[in-house]
C-alpha cells in the first residue's frame, strides 16, 4: 500500500456522539507527549461546538480508529488535522439537518450552541437527536468549516488533558493496565540474538506454584501469579542455545553526486579533510518496554506503547498465526521512546505468553533487558573532503557516510538516503557535492532514533564548517551566511547569533559554538555556550535556539519539544556510549550509561519559534536535537582550542587533544 | 506473610513474602500503579516515595522495612480533587513530556519543599539530582518547582 494510500473518511471511524452527549473523537496518531489528544480535542471541540470537557479523544486503538501508518513527528499530524476538523464538521451540519426535521424548521434558520442545537428558542441536545442511529457517511472535502471568530479553544495555550492524570499518578501507562486474572510473564533470553534454542531443561521450575514454562520457536519465557516469582523462575529454566550470527545489510547508495566535484577538489587552493567518529547509543526510555496481551480463541486485545498500532497489529497476527482483523491493538500512555517503538517487541512476546497460558499476560522488562535486547542508533564514521578556493569559499565537497541500517525499511536506495542517510546533504549552496552513503554490516541490533541519522551527519558537516572558517580565519558565522543562499536558514542562523550574543567577549575557558539544520522543513539555528573546568569537564552555560516550523499553532508545544531535543542530544553529545561486541550489548545499567541529570541542564535555556506563518506547520520533535552536538563541540573549540571529532565529548578526549 | 502498611495514611494489610519490593506492593497489591518501575536498582528514580519523611526508592525497599513507616506516593500528593502547589505548578509548566519521570520527580521536590519553602537553583537541582529524565524536561521543572515555592 503506498504512503499516500487513503481510504475515504468515513465519519463513524472520525466522531461519534455518544448517547450521554459527549463526543468521542477518532484517530491514528499517538500521543507521545507532544500534544495531539489535546489538539484534537481542541479542534474538535470547536468545529462540532461543544465545551471542550465534552470530548474524549481515542488514538490508535485499531477497532475504532482509521488505518494509519505510523506517527514520525508532528508533519504527520498537521495533516490530520484537516481531515478531524472536515469530520467534525460534516457530523454538526447532519446534527443541523436532523434538528430541521425535527423541530420542521429548514436547516439554514438554526445554529448550535454548547452541544445543541437551537432555533433560537427552543434547544435539541446532540444526544437526543441520534435516536438510536448513529451518524454516518463519506466526509465531503468541501464540507464548511466554522468560521474562525467562532472557534474558542484551537490554537489558545491551555495544559494538556493528561496533565493532571500524569501528576496525580492515575494515568495509565502500559505497565499499570490490569485485567481480571492476568500473569505475569518473563523471557529467559539468549546469550545473544539471533541465537536457536538446542535444548530446555524446565526441571527446576515444575515444582514452582503456578508457573508455567512456555516455549514458541526459539522464543522461550515463563509466566507466574507474580512479577518476583516470574522473573525468579526465568532464571531458573536452564536453555541451551546455538548461537546463529545475525548480521546487517550492507550497501552503498551515491545520495548527490555533482560533475566536477573531484577536478575541483584537485584544482582547488587548499583541500581540507577530516574524520568524524559516533559511537552507537541507546534509545534508553525511563520506563523500560511493556506489553498486556490477552488472546483468546477468537481474537486478541494488546494493550502497548507504539506509534504505530497497526503495524504492531500485523506483527502481533503474524507471531501468534491468527488473522490480523482479530487482533485489537489499544495504545495506552507511554514512556517516551524516541523511535524503539517502532517495533512491538514486548507485545509480541506477551502475545506468545498469553497464547500459551490462556490468560492475560503483563511483560514487563527489566532495564537490563532494555539496554541490552533494544535496538541501538548505529555507530556512524563521516569523513569529509572540501576543497577551499582562492576566495575563501568552498569549491568542492566530498562526503563519506559509513553507518549501518537505521530502519528496517528494506534497502530501497531512496528510503536508505532518507533514513541512514538524512541529512547527509549539507544545506549549503554554490559549489559541486558528492555525497554517498555506506551502509556496513553489523551485528548490533540497530534502528532509528530520535532523527535517524540526522545527529550524526549535521554532527560531521557543522564541526567541518567550523574548522573550514578556522583555516580561512574567518568568522564561523559569516562563513557560514556566505555559503547560504535559502532566506530562512539566513534567518535562524543571524537570529541565533543576535540572541546569544555571538562575538561579544567570554571569560576565560568559555566559548560559543554555531550550528544549524534544515530537517524535513524545519529550519534550526542554535548556540552553544559552555566553561570547561580545569579537568576539561564541559558545562553548559547557557543554550540559545531559533526555530522556523512553519506555520505555528501551540508555540510553547513547539518550545517544550525543542527544549527536549536538545536536552537529550547534550546527554548524546556529552556523556553517552553504548559498549557492544559481536552484537552484544556490553551496558546493562545506568551506572554503566550515565545520562545527563537534572545538573548537567543548561544553565539557562532560550528556545524562540519564529515560525514562518506562510509555510506548512513542519515536524519539531526531533529537530531540536539535530545541531547540537556540532554547537558544543565548535564551543569547546573556541573555549580552548580542543577539536574534538569524536563523540562523547568528554574530560579525557578534551584533555588529550590540548595537551 | 501479612504485613501492615501504612499508605498515604491509609492503613492496608498485604500477604506476601517480607523481602517484596515495597514497588511492586504498591503497584500489584494496593493498585497504586503512580509509582513506576524504571531499574530496580535505585538509579533512576521512577519509583520514588516519601517513607518517613524521607524520599526512598521504593524499588530497594522491601515491605518488611516498609511496614514501620508513614509512605507518601505520588497519589497522596494532591488534596481530594485539589492539587498540591507543585502538581499545580507542573500542570501549568507543562514540565512534563511523556510524564514517566513525574511521579518520582513531584516526590523529591515535595520532600525539598517540606525541608527548605524557598530553595534557590542550585537546591533544586542537587534534590532532583537523582531523578533521570530522558525527555529532557529538566528546565521546565525546574521553573515549576520555583514557582511552587513562591507560592
Ligand atoms: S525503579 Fe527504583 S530507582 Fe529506578
Ligand atoms: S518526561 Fe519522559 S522521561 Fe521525563
Amino acid at each position: 500500500m503506498a504512503w499516500e494510500h487513503r481510504e475515504p473518511e468515513k465519519l463513524e471511524r472520525r466522531i461519534r456522539i455518544e448517547r450521554d452527549g459527549t463526543v468521542t473523537a477518532l484517530s491514528g496518531k499517538i500521543d507521545f507527549g507532544q500534544g495531539i489528544r489535546t489538539a484534537f480535542a481542541q479542534l474538535v471541540a470547536d468545529e462540532l461546538d461543544v465545551p471542550i470537557e465534552r470530548v474524549n479523544v481515542v488514538l490508535g486503538d485499531t477497532a475504532q480508529v482509521p488505518f494509519d501508518f505510523g506517527t514520525f513527528g508532528s508533519h504527520s499530524v498537521a495533516q490530520e488535522t484537516p481531515l478531524l476538523r472536515k469530520a467534525a464538521a460534516f457530523a454538526r451540519r447532519q446534527l443541523i439537518e436532523r434538528a430541521g426535521k425535527r423541530l420542521g424548521v429548514s436547516p439554514d434558520r438554526l445554529d448550535t450552541a454548547e452541544g445543541t442545537v437551537t432555533d433560537g428558542t427552543r434547544r435539541v441536545g446532540y444526544a437526543e437527536l441520534l435516536d438510536g442511529t448513529p451518524l454516518t457517511g463519506t466526509v465531503p472535502d468541501d464540507v464548511p468549516l466554522m468560521p474562525n471568530a467562532r472557534r474558542h479553544y484551537s490554537g489558545k495555550p491551555m495544559p494538556r488533558l493528561e496533565a493532571r492524570d500524569i501528576v496525580t499518578g492515575r494515568a495509565t501507562y502500559v505497565a499499570d493496565v490490569r485485567l481480571p486474572g492476568m500473569l505475569r510473564g518473563a523471557i529467559v533470553r539468549p546469550p545473544q540474538r539471533g541465537a536457536k534454542v538446542r535444548s530446555l531443561d524446565d526441571s527446576r521450575v515444575r515444582d514452582m506454584p503456578g508457573v508455567k514454562v512456555v516455549r514458541s520457536g526459539d522464543v522461550v519465557g515463563v509466566v507466574a501469579e507474580r512479577e518476583e516469582h516470574a522473573r525468579a523462575a526465568a532464571g531458573s529454566v536452564l536453555v541451551e542455545w546455538d548461537a546463529v550470527p545475525v548480521e546487517g545489510p550492507s550497501t552503498d547508495v551515491v545520495m548527490r553526486d555533482d560533475t566536477g566535484v573531484e577536478a575541483k577538489l584537485r584544482q582547488a587552493a587548499k583541500t581540507v579533510d577530516r574524520t568524524y567518529v559516533l559511537p552507537a547509543i541507546a534509545n534508553a526510555p525511563i520506563g523500560p518496554s511493556a506489553a498486556v496481551a490477552d488472546v483468546r480463541a477468537d481474537g486478541a486485545t494488546v494493550y502497548v506503547g507504539t506509534h504505530r498500532p497497526f503495524g504492531v497489529r500485523e506483527q502481533i497476527a503474524k507471531a501468534i498465526g491468527i488473522d490480523e482483523r482479530k487482533v485489537r491493538v489499544i495504545p495506552q500512555i507511554t514512556s517516551g521512546t524516541y523511535g524503539r517503538n517502532t517495533h512491538g517487541d514486548a507485545a509480541i512476546e506477551a502475545a506468545i505468553l498469553s497464547k500459551a497460558a490462556g490468560r492475560p499476560v503483563l511483560l514487563q522488562w527489566t532495564r537490563e533487558e532494555e539496554f541490552v535486547w533494544s535496538p541501538s542508533r548505529p555507530e556512524a564514521v563521516l569523513e569529509v573532503t572540501a576543497g577551499l578556493g582562492a576566495n575563501g569559499r568552498i569549491a568542492a565537497w566530498r562526503y563519506d557516510e559509513h553507518t549501518n541500517v537505521h530502519a528496517a525499511a528494506g534497502l530501497d536506495p531512496q528510503v536508505l538516503g532518507g533514513t541512514s542517510g538524512r541529512n547527509a546533504i549539507p544545506p549549503y549552496a554554490g559549489f559541486p557535492a558528492k555525497v554517498t552513503l555506506h551502509i556496513e554490516q553489523t551485528r548490533l541490533r540497530t534502528a532509528n532514533f530520535r532523527s535517524l541519522a540526522a545527529a550524526e551527519n549535521v554532527f560531521a558537516i557543522e564541526s567541518f564548517m567550523d574548522e573550514l572558517a578556522v583555516v580561512k580565519k574567518q568568522d564561523p558565522l559569516a562563513f557560514r551566511l556566505a555559503h547560504v543562499d535559502d532566506p530562512r536558514l539566513r534567518n535562524v542562523i543571524e537570529r541565533v547569533a543576535e540572541r546569544s550574543g555571538w562575538g561579544t567577549p567570554l571569560g576565560e575557558r568559555r566559548g560559543r559554538g554555531l550550528a544549524c539544520t534544515i530537517y524535513h522543513g524545519t529550519y534550526v539555528g542554535q548556540v552553544a555556550e559552555v566553561a570547561l573546568d580545569a579537568s576539561g569537564r564541559v558545562s553548559l552555560r547557557g543554550f540559545w535556539c531559533v526555530v522556523d516550523p512553519g506555520e505555528t499553532l501551540n508555540p510553547d508545544g513547539v518550545r517544550n519539544q525543542i527544549e527536549g531535543g536538545i536536552q537529550q542530544s547534550a546527554s548524546w553529545t556529552l556523556l553517552e556510549e553504548l559498549r557492544h561486541k559481536d552484537g552484544r550489548v556490553m551496558t546493562t545499567s545506568w551506572d554503566q550509561y550515565p545520562i545527563a541529570t537534572f545538573r548537567d541542564a543548561p544553565r539557562s535555556l532560550e528556545v524562540l519559534v519564529e515560525g514562518d506563518a506562510s509555510k506548512e506547520p513542519t515536524g519539531v520533535g526531533e529537530p531540536g536535537a539535530v545541531p547540537v552536538a556540532a554547537a558544543i563541540a565548535n564551543a569547546v573549540y573556541a573555549a580552548c582550542g580542543a577539536r574534538i571529532r569524536e563523540l562523547p565529548i568528554t574530560a579525557e578526549r578534551i584533555r588529550k587533544a590540548t595537551s | 506473610m501479612k504485613q501492615t502498611l501504612t499508605v498515604n495514611g491509609e492503613r492496608h494489610e498485604v500477604d506476601v513474602a517480607p523481602s517484596a519490593s515495597l514497588l511492586s506492593v504498591l503497584r500489584d497489591d494496593l493498585g497504586l500503579t503512580g509509582t513506576r518501575y524504571g531499574c530496580g536498582r535505585g538509579q533512576c528514580g521512577a519509583c520514588f516515595v516519601i517513607a518517613g519523611g524521607r524520599v526512598v526508592a521504593s524499588c530497594l525497599l522491601t515491605v518488611d522495612q516498609a511496614a514501620r513507616q508513614e509512605i507518601t506516593t505520588v497519589e497522596g500528593l494532591a488534596n481530594g480533587a485539589e492539587l498540591s502547589p507543585l502538581q499545580r505548578a507542573f500542570v501549568e509548566e507543562d514540565a512534563m513530556q511523556c510524564g514517566y519521570c513525574t511521579s518520582g520527580m513531584l516526590i523529591s521536590a515535595t520532600a525539598l519543599l517540606a525541608s527548605d519553602p524557598a530553595p534557590d537553583e542550585d537546591t533544586i537541582r542537587d534534590a532532583l539530582a537523582a531523578n533521570l529524565c530522558r525527555c529532557g524536561v529538566y528546565a521546565r521543572v525546574i521553573r515549576a518547582v520555583a514557582k511552587a515555592a513562591r507560592h
